[in-house]
């Protein structure tokens, strides 16, 4: 059987994928139907784990990734001919001029490590290494499916690039090849880590609430989806939002025939399940919000159904 | 020359927290008193500055990115520039011309540097824009990427760039910057951080806003500038005791607390910024009243001179 893999994404942040996504999980694990496996992509600000944490005297295993690469410069190697800087070897702005001792400063937050510097110098005064980028981390959470995540190490400039590494270290796990759906929190946004999110996608929920912003970031992030041909479907949150936008927004709903996975009511069982880092669906499972979850997780599966027979 | 205006970056690390809320409120506010604030919207991956402005974006200019172009006259096929590219975004199979991946390109123009037969020119492509509106008198710098692309650091760039001419062009008269970022704590983010001389991190009272203010704030400190937190929805019950104990024991400074009431969702979705000038007998409530003081609280701690 095929590994199924879903995606959970917003453009707009904090409209609610990862409690979303913690319940979906949650579902899936006690489902006979499925051995799902989890995976935080949001490499920035990584939350799942706060409300999918290991299982008792279960050790997370860490492993540190390398994915960006950086220039170095090599003191001894340098004839001060400032050719780096006057012939402008780097077109990120990283390389600026120590007039003191006559050398190069390399800005470790701007270098792209690109390699322009190390192959331009005459002097081979520059070399490029891979660095820490981050870190993946991952376990058997208490839902009982296993949870991976990354982290990226701050200034590292490689949220992208670790996305498809926590991505490919999922799929090279043992416990991949038994497992038949992938469940994936996405960043926010619709830059280089939603992009590289979307490669190899089944199929896509984009999660958003009925204000202008909500929307604007919906429709970036659908244009986005519709590029890599993804199947989609949209979950309303905050639906009984009071908001002059209302009208607007459920028009536009109609107008473009978005298939509506379903809508989430504001309900304090939410923010509560949150504080006690629960999933809303075991921490108040017969609340409004709960039992809206529950069925959008049914609609789901009915979805899969159709888009993967062999399921 | 005017003076150098003050720089204010709102950020947050986690998403949704209200980052563009403030930053467009901290920008009225400061015009209603009689400054000329600089709005710079510098989420490009989503800007909605102008949406709580009730604006529309109109006259664009373009946001351009080095791509390789192969003059295949000039192509001898000898592959230097394909075994020089670190992220491999030439591919060169024997003794054919180079086919440029546009998708992993850097940007970093080795290649057209090193070609011995000029045989790879600079083309360029459209990555994202710039738009120079005026809204309910705030002038505002919008950067968008666009949607595929994958550089937003270039859109960055370009709107820094152009916030420099504003600030140091000799008719430069701005008092105040304030810079809205997208959520996370990536590299776009620490440039618009790396910009600013004071940054407020805006933040909500549960376990996710929590971890996130401590990652974001770390990497304020990384760069050296001095923060205030805000707490958004303030009033949200559930994690909050627990929240103000750890901040308290990792000693944040917290500027200002927003509480979550109708009044901020109502000018949130009407596009009217809900510290925008009250017509006389409008109901001031509990979070226009808090926002007021965090005004107050932000002007005494850049220090900016009175307006006459």
């Amino acid at each position: 059987m095929d590994n199924i893999v879903v995606g959970i994404v917003s453009g707009k942040g904090g409209v609610g994928k990862t409690t979303l996504t913690a319940s979906l999980a949650s579902l899936a694990s006690r489902d006979n139907d499925f051995k799902p496996i989890i995976l935080d992509c949001d490499v920035d600000a990584p939350n799942l784990s706060i409300i999918l944490p290991p299982k008792l005297n279960t050790e997370p295993q860490i492993k540190d990734t390398y994915t960006t690469i950086k220039a170095s410069f090599i003191l001894e190697k340098c004839v001060h001919c400032k050719m780096c800087i006057d012939d402008h070897f780097c077109e990120f702005n990283a390389l600026s001029w120590d007039v003191e001792n006559a050398t190069p400063i390399i800005d470790f937050l701007k270098c792209e490590g690109c390699g322009a510097c190390k192959t331009l110098c005459p002097e081979h005064a520059f070399e490029i290494h891979p660095v820490k980028s981050g870190e993946i981390i991952s376990y058997e959470n208490d839902y009982g499916s296993l949870l991976a995540y990354g982290r990226t190490r701050l200034g590292s400039t490689t949220s992208g690039k670790l996305v498809s590494e926590v991505k490919s270290f999922a799929q090279h796990l043992d416990y991949y090849k038994s497992a038949n759906l992938t469940i994936i929190d996405g960043p926010p946004g619709i830059g280089c880590p939603v992009i590289s999110m979307l490669t190899g996608i089944n199929y896509i929920i984009a999660i958003t609430e009925p204000t202008p912003s909500g929307l604007h970031d919906l429709i970036r992030v659908l244009e986005l989806v519709d590029q890599f041909k993804i199947p989609f479907s949209i979950v309303v949150n905050k639906a009984d939002l009071k908001s002059p936008f209302q009208l607007k927004f459920k028009k536009y709903i109609k107008e473009t025939q978005y298939k509506v996975l379903g809508k989430i009511d504001f309900d304090y069982a939410i923010p509560e399940a949150m504080s006690y880092a629960k999933p809303v669906v075991n921490f108040a499972p017969d609340s409004k919000a709960g039992l809206a979850i529950k069925r959008i997780y049914e609609n789901l599966k009915k979805q899969l159904n159709s888009h993967y027979s062999d399921l | 020359m005017g003076n150098k205006p003050k720089i204010i970056c709102v950020t947050g690390g986690k998403g949704g927290t209200g980052k563009t809320f403030v930053a467009v409120n901290l920008a009225t506010m400061f015009k209603n008193e009689g400054y000329k604030p600089l709005l710079i919207d510098g989420d490009s991956e989503n800007p909605n500055s102008y949406l709580l402005l009730g604006g529309k974006l109109g006259k664009r200019e373009e946001v351009l990115f080095f791509k390789p172009s192969i003059n295949e006259d000039n192509c001898t096929k000898c592959g230097i520039c394909a075994q020089n590219c670190v992220p491999h975004a030439l591919l060169h199979v024997n003794n054919s011309i180079p086919i440029p991946i546009l998708a992993v390109c850097s940007g970093c123009k080795l290649c057209y540097k090193i070609c011995p037969t000029n045989a790879i020119e600079a083309s360029y492509k459209t990555v994202g824009w710039i738009y120079e509106l005026n809204e309910r008198g705030i002038d505002l710098l919008v950067g968008e990427l666009k949607p595929g692309e994958a550089r937003s650091a270039s859109v960055i760039d370009s709107l820094l760039e152009r916030l420099d001419t504003r600030i140091n062009g000799t008719m430069s008269n701005y008092d105040v910057v304030i810079i809205d970022t997208a959520p996370g704590a990536h590299c776009d983010v620490e440039e618009l951080i790396n910009k600013a001389d004071y940054v407020i991190p805006v933040t909500e009272p549960t376990k996710f806003g929590l971890t996130d203010l401590i990652r974001i704030n770390e990497l304020i400190t990384l760069l050296h500038k001095q923060f205030k937190v805000i707490i958004n929805r303030s009033n949200l019950l559930g994690y909050k005791n627990q929240f103000f104990n750890e901040l308290d024991a990792i000693h944040v400074d917290i500027i200002g607390k927003i509480p979550l009431h109708d009044e901020v969702v109502t000018s949130y979705c009407a596009g009217v910024p809900l510290m925008e000038d009250r017509k006389d007998g409008e109901v001031i409530g509990p979070a226009y009243e808090a926002f007021q003081q965090i005004y107050e609280e932000v002007k005494k701690w850049i220090n900016i001179k009175n307006t006459n």
